[in-house]
């Protein structure tokens, strides 16, 4: 069952194409990643599916409602964590989660305590129950700010960068928190830089630059798709005669040479035919091999591949 | 009423608003008439220096004339500064005290970011508008109110001393003008405040600017009333109040069109 859809969703701020013809679907209880450099789109598309701006054309349901025409009832079923703690500095920690959970409908006090009480203990900030925001870290603040964003149990969770600014231990529990949300049906859709995180919670992800969707998939299947296995050859000396015969092989799609060193990596489209024949070509050709490698391209080294050749995937 | 619970307990704990809320108050209330008549001596002065002012006082209008007719010049002229020439300076408090919160409230948010979650919460924009305009138009009146009662205790005391045992306030003029036109040049301040809120990005700004815009026409009501154009009789306060409410009309409507979500979050953007 589909969490959220959208078709060809388009928000545009004058001539600016913050998000251009975007469609994809979310699952109910996925964990969905939105991927990309800043600039990107990332915070305008989870704007628009949480009908803080209207799409300029296109269209989304997100719970089975339109973002435009039942923007109310989307509101009421989502929780988003913006990109900004948006806290109110001089409220205290309960004060904060008690007006948004009053502003989401929950309006039995008794009900609104527990849930605060379970949220800032979840989070240890019930301590700090009756301080004022202001005084608060970065790192409480972001842990508050989420608290607020699912203090109305919502079905489905906007998390803007949700590890940013966290230290490591924090940045866990907040995961450990979206997996168990994600394992009771909640559908969560992140944005986030770090590409390990998506790696490791993602269940799907979409990379996007400049407002367009360039993949979509697992990131395992991504990979897959994209990654191309490396064989890296250390030699004892570099010499040009080398690099000039193993680029003379077609199946070979690129030679990088580290600086100052002498490690070859190569690109290859088939690894297991090839490489005998290019390390034959190596000795042939006067190179002393101290050592041979095939190794796979980082998430990293494939995310910068998709999102710098910024091929348009349908 | 969730809306203006939350903003209140932030206007309480924010001294840089809730300083000019209780000074200008005291300033206008109770300073502006001490230092009249301190500085220039006007208590002390003979009743033959002031002799030059007899022609300022024919120049006004008849009723007040009639008003101060069995009085000495030194009495009229304390009776027509306490009950004329200082009403319009009064409209300063609830001008200052909406416009201080009402661009803290709309302003402030967009300035400290919390706009965007506020605005993500199913809380209508009318519920949100009317939290907003209701939070910074209660304080004014308060204020205004707290300054009527310490402005009357202060003229009360100099008028009982020097007209004779005569309590000069409370009456229909000042009645009016706290509880008719106090009230809607409070929400004319607070219309023009949110109009300009939409389109700047700091509290400061929508301050400066709304109190800049409203500002030179009091100023102008001050100078007619000090220059006997314009005396501000029950006749002309409610002939304000009536005007502005119809200026209100048209700035409340403008408001709210421009305090529309997607409006708002396109400046944050």
């Amino acid at each position: 069952m589909q969490a959220i859809e959208t078709i060809e969703l388009t928000k545009k701020f004058g001539n600016l194409v913050a998000v251009d013809k975007l469609s994809f679907e979310v699952e109910k209880g996925e964990i969905f990643g939105i991927l990309g450099p800043n600039g990107a789109g990332k915070t305008t598309t989870i704007r628009l599916l949480a009908c803080l701006l209207s799409p300029s054309s296109g269209s989304a349901n997100v719970g089975g409602f339109d973002i435009v025409k039942d923007s109310m009832k989307v509101r009421e079923i989502v929780g988003i964590q913006t990109e900004n703690p948006s806290l109110y500095e001089r409220l205290t920690a309960y004060e904060n989660l008690d007006f948004f959970a009053e502003a989401y409908g929950i309006l039995d006090s008794q009900e609104r305590r527990k849930r605060i009480r379970d949220l800032l203990d979840f989070f240890g900030l019930w301590v700090f129950k009756d301080k004022k925001v202001g005084a608060f870290s970065r790192g409480m603040k972001q842990k508050l700010s989420i608290a607020r964003a699912i203090v109305h149990d919502p079905d489905i969770i906007f998390l803007d960068e949700p590890t940013s600014g966290l230290d490591p231990e924090s940045a866990r529990e907040i995961k450990d928190l979206m997996k168990s949300f994600s394992r009771k049906g909640k559908t969560i859709v992140f944005s986030t830089h770090v590409l390990g995180d998506a790696e490791k919670l993602c269940n799907r992800v979409m990379i996007i630059s400049k407002g367009k969707r360039v993949a979509l998939g697992a990131l395992e299947e991504l990979l897959t798709n994209t990654s191309k296995p490396i064989l890296r050859i250390t030699l004892k000396k570099l010499d040009q005669r080398v690099i000039d015969a193993i680029k003379c092989f077609k199946q070979v799609k690129e030679v990088t040479v580290a600086d100052s060193s002498s490690v070859v990596s190569i690109v290859l489209d088939d690894v297991e035919t090839i490489t005998p024949e290019i390390i034959k070509s190596v000795v042939l050709n006067g190179g002393l091999i101290l050592s041979v490698n095939v190794v796979n391209q980082s998430l990293e080294d494939v995310y910068l591949k998709i999102v710098r050749g910024g091929k348009v995937e349908n | 009423m969730l809306i203006f619970k939350k903003d209140w307990i932030e206007i309480r704990r924010n001294w840089q608003i809730l300083l000019p809320i209780f000074a200008i108050p005291f300033m206008i209330s109770v300073l502006l008439p001490t230092f009249i008549f301190s500085i220039p001596g006007i208590l002390s002065m003979p009743v033959s220096s002031l002799n030059g002012i007899e022609t300022l006082m024919r120049n006004l209008p008849k009723n007040i004339q009639a008003e101060v007719k069995e009085m000495n010049i030194q009495q009229a002229l304390i009776y027509i500064m306490l009950q004329y020439f200082l009403a319009p300076f009064f409209l300063v408090v609830p001008i200052m005290v909406s416009d201080v919160i009402a661009s803290d409230s709309f302003a402030g948010e967009k300035e400290r970011k919390t706009i965007e979650t506020l605005l993500a919460t199913p809380i209508s924009d009318s519920e949100l508008f009317l939290g907003k305009v209701l939070v910074a138009f209660v304080p004014s009146v308060i204020a205004t109110i707290v300054s009527f009662l310490l402005y009357s205790f202060v003229a009360n005391l100099y008028s009982v001393k020097l007209l004779n045992g005569k309590l000069i306030l409370p009456n229909l003029t000042w009645l009016l003008l706290v509880f008719c036109l106090s009230p809607t040049i409070a929400l004319t301040s607070i219309g023009l405040t949110v109009i300009v809120s939409a389109k700047v990005k700091g509290f400061r700004e929508a301050q400066q600017i709304s109190a800049g815009i409203i500002m030179p026409i009091l100023l102008m009501l001050i100078f007619s009333q000090v220059m006997g154009i314009v005396i501000l009789g029950p006749q002309v306060v409610l002939l304000l109040t009536v005007s502005l409410s119809i200026v209100n009309f048209l700035l409340l409507s403008i408001g709210i069109s421009s305090f529309g979500r997607e409006e708002i979050l396109s400046k944050l953007v």
